[in-house]
């Protein structure tokens, strides 16, 4: 064959591309939308997952925190100094109860006491103190900050001082809130916050004395406007974990866990977004590449008539598609730099909170790829069709055609066509390294490519039967002698069965030879899933963390209740108007564990870490831990869930005195390495209890029981001596007065406040939930443009139509109510397939990769059916309305 | 005239002129090399359900240099016969060879060459492509074909055709812009840029007014004598076909008569015509 250079085919693309530069400009937009809603997208949710991020690890004021009960040994001291010279920082947090007084009084209280390094702690928040002065000088050798219920209990003010050990400390302010202080240690007895070196000169640290350390750990930035990688956060997790393996440790991935749900949900949700924005880019530039090479085929037929081979003619139209793509590629990274621009802009006022432009080359490499790529592989098929293109059409127009040209073909093209079947099989692949490239998951990659390959093939599948339905159901109603093949129908027209000309008409233009019917129903039907999908994800997670942002969640914690003050304070509390909601009430009852599945704790520990001699002398005493027991007695208190084996039945339950069962707090169980069958031996009161355990639970840190790492039934724990704990919520405004009033009844209770905190996390719910929904919003928004150009984009073809129509005397309203008639049953028939897709994307997503609840939608799922029909019908109308005004004769001429 | 390289190997393929009657001017059609040989040719259509027979078996061959004109009632076969011999599509049974090539069964992009080096073409309805201007219209069989002579050489080449059909001013017009005669002026360029030994036209003058009609067959004729091709041309005008120095009729997919100019019948082509006549 005759060789076609490079240069040659290229002047040629680009002559035709010059020429019909309208039509051209849909395939660019296409593509520019889909790249742009890819960049646009993942740039801004990467900024503002960056932003969120630091959120949360305020609440840890840390990235990552190791909390132990033991000293360090010199080998882990020696690796904190390790870690140090890498480029980690790290800080000490030392919490015990201690006694407090009023420097002078006799009257001693219990007080929480929190010592920290004030040049170091937070990495993350900020304590804020009343006078707001910094911390390092609130926090002297000399000085301390207390929180206002001592103030309260001890009738003391700023400038006074207690006696903290051997030493009196001035009290330099009142701490209002510290970042971390749903993280710490809960502790009866208000809050007294010293620096570690003071603390030290107190003599309250003996080796006898119960501290909780918490090591504080920050890694070295990523550089200025970079979010600190998940990876390298795991890295140091792993150091730490391998540094102090009695240790609890949790990253601020962890800090909150509504908070991480929320993040892993609108990460999941805007990776999803940026995968659909892509498939939606690939699917308006596969119809209008369809529809271009379609209006094309005379010319190609020319071209062959002319000497030209299917190679060459598939190298010049390869060309086109490459520099189309290529520049849809450029003008969507553009826009989306545009769009990323523009979304803190127009977020401004919502969020209070302004990510910046995050202008990664990785991104825009990412989009200009995936404009490339999307663009070459879904014009591969049409570009292979041009193979099949027959010069004798231009002296003849009636190729052949069979039954269903679009079945056949594609089955042809199956089991005859290595290069359509090796296209197919290259269309996957890439799709799959695309969406794992999209998502950062090669599961979610590869999951996305073949749940989209099933879902088209399960369109076709519905557009081909649809489409043979519709012609067996008009054969039989039909006024000539065509019988339908369906026992039956043949009947309806003896029936007397007629259908209106016009909805005839439309209906069988839907299977006519050459209309792309079936094309456009697959790629609504996609679209459709594509949108469809993000919204039920959407409106999943957005329901959940709605529910954790704006209900009556506790954010007061009462501590130290006795039995009998429980019931006044629950009475109190219901009776305060500025309390919202039931009170929520735990008991608890002191234990020490000390022996799992029979063997004792020190030996487990022992068989774990056996080569760390210097803890041995500290493995003596077995830790003290709450149990508890739930409110109703056969299902799980509020905020918890289980997460492997099962709730005891009331049965179990009422057994339970006999035969205790136990549920234990997921980072418990990891902690102490127990599963659901284990025993665990408790001595309560000097008497051992033995419990099974029967489920292990998460708990969400909204609820007072989600304090509680240890559940049984009540008739295990009764006659055995309880304190009360509570949580309550509490207008955030009026904390501080129902503070007082529960002081002055009841003395003894502490309350620990955490409004602050907790209004924190719910502004960072409610950006989250904003963000989601507005991105949601632009990927439906964009996602509609491209389908609405892919309907556009049939126009051409109807333009003969329009004329033979016109030419016979039919009127403008006529042909309208023909295509209306073709639009709305396209769009229903698209709209049900897509939306069943679309439901089961999302029940997978929601349930296997986000672990959201997923609830089907009845009503939201008619009005989009409706929806996608009313909105097909108006892209149709929209993209026919010209052809609709032209003259016949305007058309032939163009002819 | 501007020579193209690369087209030494179909220089044997040069027919000598002919005439604006059809008469071969000079040596005359060249009786003992037969150009176009059409043997047994039947092309049948699948439309649906139903098989339509528009070709029922087809003889006759042409020779160097002939002038033929294939004539017949719309439907009867022409443009499906025309197409076959072009290399357009491939026949039911039977064989078409060109210059001894038998091209029936040949890969498509075999045939592809064949037609772009062998065969210049002419439609009843111009068949330009729309996006291109009348050079660029003119310069496409030789990019498709071959440019490795430089493209300055073709668009050389393409103007002085241009020039030559009466267009140096219409030169970069689209065909949206031009008549019909025109158009069709254009397509005869293109159908003579790459000197094909055999030229091929259907109906060029059935969407043409007499005078644009007269004018453009005048060209296509002068052209033909000037780059010594073999002429097949269908048409149901029997003016037209006048010009011809030999007339095929088609009747029903089969060959009726084979006249040449002033002359009875001269030879039936397949056995089923001469039964039929012999009735």
């Amino acid at each position: 064959m005759a060789k076609l250079s490079y240069a040659t085919a290229g002047r040629i693309a680009m002559r035709e591309m010059g020429s019909s530069k309208g039509r051209f400009a849909f395939v660019v937009l296409s593509v520019a939308i889909g790249v742009a809603a890819l960049t646009g997208v993942r740039g801004f949710s990467s900024a503002f997952r960056a932003t969120l991020l630091l959120r949360a690890r305020s609440i840890m004021a840390a990235d990552l925190a190791a909390r132990t009960m033991l000293p360090l040994t010199v080998e882990e001291r020696a690796g904190l100094r390790r870690l140090r010279a890498e480029g980690s920082q790290e800080t000490q947090v030392t919490e015990m109860l201690s006694m407090a007084s009023a420097a002078g009084s006799m009257n001693p209280l219990l007080v929480a006491v929190k010592a920290v390094d004030p040049k170091q702690y937070p990495f993350y928040g900020e304590v804020t103190l009343a006078p707001a002065i910094p911390l390092a000088q609130t926090l002297t050798d000399t000085t301390v900050a207390v929180g206002d219920d001592l103030l309260m209990r001890l009738h003391l003010r700023v400038g006074d001082s207690i006696r903290l050990g051997d030493r009196n400390f001035r009290i330099s302010a009142v701490v209002e809130n510290e970042p971390d202080r749903l993280s710490g240690m809960f502790a009866a007895g208000p809050r007294v916050l010293i620096s570690r070196q003071a603390l030290a000169t107190t003599g309250l640290l003996t080796a006898d004395s119960r501290v909780t350390r918490r090591y504080l750990f920050k890694l070295p930035p990523a550089g200025p406007g970079k979010a600190l990688s998940d990876t390298a956060v795991a890295r140091l997790r792993e150091q730490v974990e391998a540094l102090l393996p009695e240790a609890q440790i949790s990253d601020y991935r962890e800090a909150n866990p509504a908070l991480t749900r929320a993040l892993d949900g609108a990460t999941g949700l805007l990776s999803l977004m940026s995968l659909v924005a892509m498939v939606l880019g690939a699917v308006g530039v596969a119809m209008a590449m369809r529809s271009h090479l379609q209006q094309r085929l005379d010319s190609i037929a020319i071209m062959k008539a002319l000497g030209a081979g299917s190679r060459q003619v598939i190298k010049i139209y390869l060309l086109q598609t490459l520099l189309l793509g290529a520049g849809g590629g450029v003008l969507g990274v553009v826009l989306g730099i545009g769009v990323q621009m523009a979304f803190p802009l127009l977020l401004a006022r919502l969020l209070h909170l302004t990510p910046g432009l995050h202008l990664e080359p990785h991104a825009i490499a990412l989009g200009l790829s995936a404009g490339l790529l999307t663009t070459l592989l879904f014009t591969l098929p049409p570009l292979l069709d041009l193979r099949d293109v027959r010069p004798i059409l231009i002296l003849r127009r009636s190729v052949e055609q069979t039954e269903d040209p679009f079945t056949e073909r594609w089955l042809r093209h199956l089991s005859g066509s290595w290069a359509q079947l090796t296209a197919s099989l290259l269309i996957i692949a890439a799709l799959a390294v695309l969406a794992t490239w999209v998502s950062d998951s090669r599961r979610v990659g590869w999951a996305f490519a073949l749940g989209l390959v099933a879902s088209l093939v399960a369109l076709l599948l519905a557009a081909a039967a649809t489409l043979w339905v519709l012609r067996q159901f008009l054969r039989g109603t039909a006024p000539g002698g065509e019988r339908s093949r369906v026992p039956g129908w043949s009947g309806l027209r003896g029936a007397g069965l007629r259908l209106p000309p016009a909805l005839r008409h439309g209906l069988a233009n839907l299977y006519r030879p050459g209309n792309p019917s079936a094309a456009l129903l697959a790629a609504l039907g996609l679209g459709v899933m594509q949108i469809a999908a993000v919204y039920f994800v959407q409106r999943s997670i957005v329901n959940e963390m709605e529910v954790a942002a704006v209900g009556d969640l506790p954010n007061l914690f009462l501590m130290d209740m006795s039995h009998e003050e429980v019931g006044k304070v629950r009475k109190l509390l219901e009776t305060e108007p500025m309390v919202h909601g039931a009170p929520e009430m735990i008991p608890v009852v002191s234990a020490r564990l000390l022996q799992i599945d029979g063997q004792a704790l020190e030996q487990r520990r022992a068989e774990s870490a056996p080569s760390r001699p210097g803890r041995r002398a500290q493995r003596h005493r077995s830790p003290t831990l709450s149990l508890t027991w739930p409110p109703q007695p056969a299902t799980p208190p509020p905020g918890d869930t289980v997460v492997q084996g099962r709730w005891w039945t009331a049965q179990q339950a009422r057994d339970a005195a006999r035969r205790p069962l136990i549920a234990v707090e997921s980072r418990e169980a990891k902690w102490l390495r127990v599963k659901p069958g284990a025993s665990m031996t408790f001595s309560v009161e000097d008497q051992p209890m033995t419990a099974q355990v029967a489920a292990i639970y998460t708990v969400d840190s909204w609820h007072a029981f989600s304090r509680a790492g240890f559940v049984l039934p009540q008739p295990s724990l009764a006659g055995l001596p309880v304190v009360w704990y509570g949580g309550v919520h509490c207008d955030p405004k009026d904390t501080a007065a129902l503070r007082q009033a529960l002081y002055e009844r009841f003395p003894t209770v502490t309350v620990i406040d955490v409004a602050a905190t907790l209004e924190v996390i719910r502004q960072v719910l409610l950006q989250v939930i904003y963000v989601i929904q507005f991105l949601a919003a632009f990927s439906v928004f964009a996602g509609l443009v491209i389908l609405a150009s892919a309907i556009a984009g049939t126009r051409y073809r109807r333009i003969r139509e329009v004329v033979v129509l016109k030419s016979l005397g039919a009127t403008r309203k006529r042909i309208a109510s023909i295509f209306s008639i073709e639009f709305a049953v396209l769009g229903l028939i698209a709209g049900l397939v897509g939306l069943v897709s679309a439901n089961l994307l999302a029940r997978w997503l929601l349930r296997h990769t986000l672990h959201f609840a997923y609830a089907f939608q009845p009503w939201g799922n008619l009005g989009a059916w409706l929806a996608v029909g009313a909105m097909t019908v108006a892209a149709g109308w929209l993209a026919s309305h010209r052809v609709l005004g032209q003259t016949p004769l305007e058309v032939l001429r163009e002819e | 005239m501007v020579r193209l390289p690369g087209w030494r190997g179909l220089e044997t393929l040069k027919s000598p002129d002919v005439t604006l009657d059809g008469q071969p001017s000079g040596v005359g059609p060249d009786r003992a090399v037969a150009m176009i040989e059409v043997s047994g040719l039947r092309k049948s259509l699948r439309t649906g359900a139903a098989t339509v027979e528009i070709l029922r078996g087809i003889d006759f061959s042409v020779a160097r240099g002939e002038f033929v004109a294939i004539m017949g009632a719309s439907g009867s076969g022409k443009s499906t016969l025309l197409g076959l011999l072009a290399g357009l599509d491939n026949p039911t049974s039977g064989s078409v060879a060109l210059n001894g090539m038998r091209i029936s069964d040949l890969a498509e992009d075999r045939l592809a060459l064949v037609r772009g080096k062998t065969i210049g073409f002419v439609f009843q309805s111009y068949q330009l492509i729309p996006t291109l201007t009348a050079l660029e219209n003119v310069l496409l069989p030789y990019e498709l074909n071959d440019d490795r002579g430089g493209w300055r050489a073709g668009v050389e080449r393409a103007r002085t055709l241009l020039e030559s059909v009466g267009l140096r001013e219409r030169m970069d017009h689209y065909p949206v812009q031009l008549s019909g005669g025109e158009q069709q002026r254009v397509a005869l360029a293109r159908a003579f840029l790459l000197r094909p030994p055999i030229v091929l036209a259907d109906e060029p003058t059935g969407n043409l007014d007499s005078a644009n009609g007269a004018h453009v067959l005048e060209l296509l004729l002068r052209l033909n004598r000037e780059e010594s091709t073999t002429l097949v041309l269908v048409t149901h005008d029997p003016a037209l076909a006048a010009h011809a120095g030999r007339r095929i009729t088609l009747s029903d997919g089969r060959v009726v008569s084979d006249e040449t100019q002033g002359a009875a019948l001269r030879q039936v082509s397949s056995s089923r015509s001469e039964t039929r006549l012999g009735e």
